[in-house]
């Protein structure tokens, strides 16, 4: 799998907060060629298996790979008598992204360009000048009379945001939706290797949907996989302008987490893994929730001791959010290698 | 040449190389070699001979550059800080997508901003400042993002010329390679006295291009195609709606720059009303173009400024009624008609 090609065409595909289905069936095509089965539950989330290879004496230990599909969008909050259309957030899309933004609105009849305005800088007063603009003066301009408009659209319809895949220097792309498709592609780039090399675990891939409103698809993927091990996957927080380094991780290696709802000893087993096969990569910490699918399946049925590796991004929840294609194959080679490295007997001093 | 072709053109004020270029040679092509020049700001002139030396010289006037961004300094993390080239709002441009360099050369950028999660309250509630807003190429450290785009580099918006709605287009530099389109259209429009017509340069920056144009040409009327911020969407109120789009270019009897010659602007509005041209006058005195310099400039001129409506003006993503677009020439030449009448 070419990870580039893959981010150009899965950013760009349709899949806001609970309106993931045709996604769903895209990405199970994507996964099919590296797993023994493949099928979607009752939410959507697409659950992918690879059989392990070598026989356990015993049960052998099942690991849920996880990352969401899903996206930020917007939505029609209304049709104003002018034909603009006002909109609010379907997880958090910040309104200062918005202006001078495009946009696809997707009405029954299809989907219509347009374009978000806010009332024009010489007309604000002194005081609003100094503000950001909020979601109440954001406007999308269809460029149709507003008879036409309201014939085709209704209050509701989803409205994506634009922002195709451009390439950056040193190996680098920007594009909307890095969050999460960059971490789908991890998980293809690891199912791409592990069906290539023997491993005792059942390795089962769900990308879960509606991540962006709390974890409602990996609650209940987690739940139907009923895993032993969780090994999550988002992207998180690499370096912006004026940020405090601390609060940050470089884009160029894997950040897996570390705090109370990572399962310490398995953490030690992903450096350990991470050692040996000589990648690099730095420690995040989450003292409290990560806000990743981790918080939902760590408390799945009856608890599933979890790992989570972040993905670093820049300008996350933008339509520029920034990867380094380099660590999404280096996420990939260290999530297979950990599933590798997962047979019988891995428990033993899991708690001890 | 396609309106398409223009918008998509690198043309920052100072650094309009590709769009002179390709006026100069379109109307040496039409007008041949000895009609067209260069004058002292990097506008191009072009003349056509009067038949009638008894008619008004006229001067047509759009201007090339459009707004845009320059590269002032990096980061020890290698991103670029800008100054912006022209009037721009820095609320337009938070994640965007740019192009640093010309031409060939340019690399991609984007502007990137404070992720939504980690905005404190004062954060989200304050507008983006320029200063705090740089552009990410991907450069490693401070001596590569300096390497590849140092201190000048200009930086253009980077969005496709996208037709939409009903007979709408979104595009960057709408402002002002609209009135470049028509000028361009207008060359071999038929007028007997001598016609001028004034490609300017940096009329963003202050009209700087239409002031030594005006002096060298020195015409009787002076005819500036442009743009201007519409403003009319989002439950605005009547009274600070400059202009709608779709109601044809607007007719300004004054803004910021200049105020049109009430003889002519109450000829133009009469002619348009008798020939049908959609037209409307612009409501609201805001906004100046090249009609400040060229009424102004050495013994003076009467002027008169036809604007097609624009909203999200200075943005990457304005936009334009193409019917609008339209009627612009359409009234530039029924005016021009109506001159030889006399």
């Amino acid at each position: 799998m070419d990870i580039l090609s893959f981010l150009r065409e899965s950013t760009q595909r349709f899949g806001p907060v609970g309106y993931e289905q045709a996604l769903a069936k895209w990405l199970q095509e994507q996964f099919a060629p590296y797993c023994d089965e493949v099928h979607t539950d009752a939410m959507a989330n697409v659950v992918a298996v690879q059989k392990p290879t070598v026989k356990s004496a015993g049960k052998a230990p099942k690991i849920m790979l996880c990352a969401h599909m899903d996206e930020i969008a917007l939505l029609v909050t209304d049709i104003l008598d002018d034909g603009a259309l006002r909109v609010n957030m379907m997880g958090g899309v910040s309104s200062h992204i918005l202006p001078a933004s495009t946009v696809t609105v997707h009405t029954e009849s299809g989907p219509l360009f347009g374009v978000v305005g806010a009332k024009a800088p010489h007309l604000l007063d002194g005081e609003e000048q100094k503000q950001s603009v909020k979601f109440k003066d954001l406007y999308v301009d269809l460029g149709m009379s507003p008879e036409a408009v309201k014939a085709k659209v209704n209050i509701g319809d989803m409205v994506t945001l634009h922002g195709e895949t451009v390439e950056l220097l040193n190996g680098r792309a920007a594009s909307k939706t890095m969050d999460d498709r960059s971490c789908i592609a991890v998980m293809l780039n690891a199912a791409e290797r592990l069906h290539k090399i023997s491993h005792a675990a059942e390795v089962v891939y769900c990308c879960s949907v509606q991540e962006e409103v709390g974890g409602n698809g990996a609650r209940v993927g987690a739940y139907t996989i009923d895993p032993d091990i969780g090994f999550v996957l988002d992207v998180t927080f690499a370096a912006y302008p004026g940020a405090r380094p601390d609060t940050t991780v470089p884009l160029t290696a894997p950040a897996p987490a570390c705090g109370p709802f990572i399962q310490r000893k398995l953490l030690d087993t992903l450096k350990d893994v991470a050692k040996k096969s000589n990648i690099s990569y730095n420690l995040e910490l989450n003292p409290r929730g990560t806000g990743t699918d981790t918080d939902d399946v760590q408390v799945a049925r009856d608890g599933v001791p979890c790992v989570l590796v972040g993905l670093p991004l820049s300008y996350m929840h933008t339509t520029v959010e920034v990867v380094d294609l380099n660590t999404i194959s280096e996420c990939g080679r260290l999530a297979a290698a950990f599933c590798a490295e997962i047979e019988e007997g891995w428990d033993t001093d899991l708690w001890s | 040449m396609e309106l398409k072709t223009l918008c998509e053109m690198q043309g920052l004020s100072g650094r309009e190389e590709f769009v002179r270029k390709a006026v100069k040679d379109i109307c040496i092509e039409k007008l041949g070699s000895d009609a067209v020049s260069f004058d002292g700001t990097g506008s191009v002139i072009a003349v056509r001979k009067a038949k009638n030396p008894a008619l008004p010289r006229v001067m047509l006037a759009a201007h090339m550059d459009e707004v845009g961004l320059l590269v002032i300094s990096a980061t020890d993390e290698g991103l670029l800080h800008f100054r912006a080239s022209g009037g721009i709002d820095a609320r337009v441009l938070v994640s965007k997508r740019v192009k640093v360099g010309y031409g060939e050369a340019a690399i991609a950028g984007v502007i990137g901003e404070t992720p939504i999660h980690l905005q404190t309250a004062e954060d989200e509630k304050a507008a983006p400042k320029m200063e705090n807003l740089t552009i990410d190429i991907g450069a490693k450290d401070k001596a590569e993002a300096e390497d590849k785009a140092p201190l000048g580099t200009p930086v253009t918006f980077d969005i496709p010329y996208t037709p939409f709605g009903d007979g709408y287009v979104c595009a960057k530099a709408l402002d002002d390679r609209v009135g470049v389109y028509n000028l361009l259209r207008l060359l071999d429009t038929p007028y007997d006295g001598e016609l001028t017509f004034a490609f300017t340069s940096q009329e963003e920056v202050g009209l700087r291009g239409a002031f030594a144009a005006g002096y060298r040409v020195q015409p009787d009327i002076g005819i500036v195609l442009e743009t201007t911020g519409a403003n009319d969407l989002g439950d605005v109120d009547d009274a600070f709606k400059v202009c709608i789009p779709d109601k044809g270019p607007s007719i300004s009897f004054m803004d910021r720059s200049s105020m049109a010659d009430r003889g002519l602007f109450k000829t133009v509005l009469a002619m348009a009303k008798e020939e049908n041209i959609p037209h409307q006058v612009k409501k609201y005195i805001s906004g100046g173009n090249d009609a400040g310099a060229i009424q102004r400039a050495g013994a003076g001129a009467k002027t008169v400024v036809f604007s097609v409506p624009c909203r999200n003006i200075h943005s990457p993503a304005s936009v334009c009624c193409l019917r609008d677009v339209d009627a612009q020439y359409r009234l530039a030449q029924a005016t021009l008609r109506h001159l030889m009448k006399g």
